[in-house]
């Protein structure tokens, strides 16, 4: 089953009068299961791309539907809900909460899906365990490496069980031992049936992928299996 | 979602920046003081009046007064008895409306028991003056019918001078003790209790000092130092012979007050009186009444004045108080876009966020407005110890509750657009901001 359907799908940004077209008529398709990656240069729309399949905005033109609901016109409300439950991001920056330990970072997306606090708590020390963490749970961002705090992202990713795993350059503040441990974990989890989509500039994370989609101003201009 | 969540979101806020926080809390501490001070202040003052109004006989006490007689019937003025006894009969037979009536003589006389003795005033009265001076008995009776009819020897005292001659007897003893008035012996046959301010009855239950009213006439120490002997006694032993021509009836009283006996009819009672006055005066108009109402009104306008003025300037600071939070909010949302962005990207809705603000600002204020119940607390003790006035200012459960909620008000309508804001920042941009 298609998780990911776009059909000529655009979106345009507006500085004035200046019109720029961040994606320009993109059709793909990603089935459950799959590994992909989309790479391209800066400014080539693999961002904007990410940003629309991960629900955090709506394409001006063309129709979307991810995890089987048409999202082409919907309110921010109704992309909120499909983040929250279908969606789990990984970012470059990690983008933890600093004031949070780990188990309420990871138990964030619960928070918004109205889980109570109790199994909040035992879902998120079960995902920290998953992810290594299992016994840094009351530590803070700041107490932790680049690579733990990417790990207790990986485990805010998770906790809610979603269909889409997104990593928007995962690695990319990580040194490449680091890095490679991170990969490895993409990789595990896909092993393990969940469907992944990496965001990167660099080739070589990309070949980790089965399917490369290369994007060059707003277009998709190869694919490719490495 | 529970409420709970974005309640400690916001507690976990405010305390990260405890000084930031307590700075906007400010405005709504000082709001809150002040206006719980004023609250209790104008209670106070009510609560006094009512007080003196009540010992003073309520609004149910009109007094027949003495009045300058018009010009134009100035040459009748000898037609005119006066104020007599009479007019006690007159106004008891034809109006009905009138409860109570209470004719009074008085006359300033040596006091002894014999092992004490000091000056007072005795006054000569009917049964009815218990009732239309809201007296109590302590100890005894009050006097009777028969007190007055067979002109009986018999005396009611109030607590003070019970106390100054009998000072170490209980009071449950002193019914049936000699009281000498200018050498003639009474036999007291009552005594007053101690009428006293709620105030003064708790400073005197924890040892602190009554407090003194200073040169006013005082309607408590009035009563506590009254004499009180049957009307026709009074006459017969003081009075008669003073003037050749007087008899018990045409002596010329020295008050006569008296009580309505339901205020839905006060002003047809007033006609009643005035209309049997004008009859007994043989039409001088040599008589006025004087009721409490304006009294009464003029102190429930100058409340309100303090309750307007006082509210104004508490209002006031809790508006500045409620826009110190609004900048606060302001402030922290610009410096949590960040953070606004992940909640939003790992799900939170618009709502969220805006559920999120208002409760912090509401919480703000709500801490704030529950400093400023101790600070009001604390003000108006440094207020008694300023002015100890007669009207201790009264803090009511009602005027706490009431203020707090107003800050609460104040921080609920001050976190909505900080709130309005936040909830509506795009995910994206508030992710990418620095």
């Amino acid at each position: 089953m298609a998780l990911v359907e776009l059909e000529q799908v655009s979106k345009i940004y507006r500085l004035g009068d200046q019109e720029f077209r961040a994606l320009d008529g993109v059709d793909l398709r990603i089935e459950e299961g799959e590994f992909v990656s989309i790479i391209g240069p800066s400014g080539s729309g693999k961002s904007t791309l990410m940003h629309l399949l991960g629900c955090l905005d709506a394409p001006s033109s063309g129709r979307m539907e991810i995890c089987g609901s048409d999202l082409s016109n919907a309110t921010q409300n109704r992309l909120a809900e499909v983040r929250n439950r279908e969606i789990g991001f990984v970012f470059q920056a990690f983008n933890l909460l600093p004031k949070l330990d780990v188990i309420g970072n990871i138990e964030l997306p619960l928070v918004y899906a109205g889980i109570p606090a109790a199994e909040r708590r035992r879902r998120a020390e079960q995902v920290a365990r998953e992810v290594g963490l299992g016994d840094r749970t009351a530590n803070r961002p700041v107490q932790l490496s680049g690579g733990q705090c990417q790990r207790v992202a990986i485990g805010r990713a998770l906790v809610n069980n979603p269909r889409i795993l997104f990593g928007d350059e995962p690695t990319g503040n990580l040194d490449s031992s680091t890095g490679e441990h991170i990969l490895k974990m993409f990789r595990d989890l896909n092993a393990a049936g969940k469907t992944i989509v990496l965001v990167t500039h660099d080739p070589d994370i990309a070949a980790v992928s089965r399917r490369v989609i290369e994007i060059r101003d707003g277009k998709i201009t190869r694919e490719y299996a490495p | 979602m529970n409420i709970l969540v974005p309640l400690q979101i916001g507690l976990r806020e405010i305390s990260s920046h405890k000084f930031r926080s307590f700075l906007s809390m400010l405005g709504i501490v000082l709001g809150v003081s002040s206006l719980i001070a004023t609250l209790a202040l104008t209670t106070g003052i009510e609560r006094g009046t009512r007080e003196f109004m009540q010992q003073m006989g309520g609004l149910e006490y009109v007094s027949v007064v003495n009045k300058e007689i018009s010009n134009a019937k100035f040459e009748f003025w000898n037609l005119s008895p006066g104020r007599t006894l009479r007019d006690a009969q007159v106004i008891r037979e034809s109006a009905p409306l009138v409860s109570h009536i209470s004719p009074e003589l008085s006359l300033a006389v040596g006091i002894s028991s014999g092992t004490h003795s000091d000056r007072g005033t005795v006054r000569g009265v009917t049964p009815d003056h218990f009732v239309v001076s809201r007296h109590e008995l302590a100890a005894g009776r009050f006097l009777t019918d028969i007190d007055v009819e067979r002109g009986l020897r018999s005396a009611v005292i109030g607590s003070d001078v019970a106390s100054l001659l009998w000072p170490e007897l209980p009071v449950d003893a002193i019914p049936g003790q000699i009281l000498q008035l200018n050498n003639r012996p009474f036999e007291v046959v009552g005594v007053f209790p101690k009428y006293q301010r709620e105030e003064d009855k708790r400073r005197q239950g924890s040892g602190k000092p009554v407090s003194r009213m200073g040169r006013r006439w005082d309607p408590f120490r009035s009563k506590n130092e009254s004499i009180l002997i049957p009307y026709s006694t009074m006459f017969y032993d003081f009075r008669a012979g003073a003037f050749p021509l007087d008899s018990l009836e045409s002596a010329r009283l020295d008050t006569l007050t008296l009580r309505i006996a339901n205020l839905d009819n006060f002003r047809a009672a007033l006609d009643q009186v005035r209309r049997a006055l004008e009859l007994t005066h043989r039409g001088v108009d040599d008589f006025d009444l004087e009721t409490r109402e304006e009294w009464f009104d003029r102190m429930e306008s100058s409340i309100r004045a303090t309750r307007l003025s006082g509210g104004l300037i508490a209002t006031i600071s809790l508006v500045v108080g409620g826009i110190g939070i609004m900048n606060i909010m302001l402030a922290s949302i610009s410096e949590r876009v960040r953070e606004i962005g992940i909640r939003l990207a790992v799900g939170a809705r618009g709502r969220d966020i805006f559920v999120q603000i208002i409760v912090e600002s509401i919480s703000i204020a709500l801490i704030g407005g529950l400093l400023g119940v101790l600070a009001a607390f604390g003000l108006l003790e440094i207020l008694k110890a300023i002015a100890p006035g007669e009207n201790v200012p009264v803090m009511t459960p009602g005027g706490i509750v009431f203020s707090v909620g107003f800050a609460v008000f104040a921080g609920f309508i001050s976190g909505i657009y900080p709130a309005l804001r936040a909830s509506r920042l795009n995910p994206i941009a508030a992710l990418r901001y620095e």
